[in-house]
């Protein structure tokens, strides 16, 4: 995976992409334990034409280097089916402005922060979201007045509490 | 409520420090682990006619059947 997270690194300083961050149950693992996946989520500010994210340039950049898109719109990078999602509301523009900056053996990258990747279980809302959320309660040490923040910021809070009952 | 049998409740207590233990596992470790799941449960969603597959990442020896 760290030759994945180089091509990212690369696409980034290149201005392919604006910023990105590992998101979804990969982002999730940093902070519980490891489930089944098979994508790596990749949240992205792109350029925006107008109101339109455009994901063709970076589409058309990672051809170049020969990683086409497969099926379901990831590209295999390196071995890793890499599913880009551009940061398309507030809270995943949050989410991706706060990300916290790791190492992975030896290359650095960002994982969205604990707190904000249970708010976007929570706006997403699917069964499976419910479980990770029980994960991250159990097994994550969370910021509890930074959750509180992110959840009032976004309207989350009700969600929350008839999540957690 | 129920009440739970010593025995019961040393497994489950168990159970819950294994999965604490695995939290803590360094993150590159628990990349290794999502592709032992891949591993065993490929073969099952496969015959489910899922398509998915096995990452293939350096710092693992994957076969080339699985690929």
């Amino acid at each position: 995976m760290e030759k994945t997270l180089q091509i990212l690194n690369a696409l980034e300083r290149d201005g392919v992409l604006g910023r990105y961050a590992i998101g979804g149950a990969m982002g999730a693992m940093f902070y519980i334990e490891p489930v089944l996946t098979f994508d790596l989520d990749v949240f992205v500010l792109l350029p925006q034409k107008g109101d339109l994210i455009l994901l063709t340039p970076l589409y058309e950049a990672l051809k170049r280097q020969g990683y086409a898109t497969e099926e379901g719109e990831s590209v295999n990078i390196e071995g890793v089916p890499v599913q880009f999602l551009p940061a398309y509301n507030q809270l995943l523009e949050e989410a991706l402005a706060e990300a916290q900056e790791i190492v992975y053996e030896n290359t650095p990258t960002r994982i969205l922060r604990a707190e904000h990747l249970m708010a976007i279980c929570l706006q997403t809302g699917r069964e499976k979201d419910r479980d990770r959320i029980r994960l991250f309660r159990e097994e994550a040490t969370i910021d509890a007045g930074y959750l509180d923040g992110v959840l009032k910021r976004f309207g989350l809070e009700e969600k929350w509490r008839q999540w957690i009952k | 409520m129920d009440k739970i049998d010593p025995e019961t409740k040393r497994i489950l207590t168990a159970k819950e420090n294994r999965r604490q233990k695995l939290a803590s596992l360094p993150y590159p470790e628990k990349v290794r682990a999502v592709v032992q799941l891949q591993r065993m449960a490929v073969p099952l969603l496969r015959n489910r006619n899922k398509r998915v597959c096995i990452w293939q990442i350096d710092s693992l020896e994957v076969s080339s059947k699985d690929r």
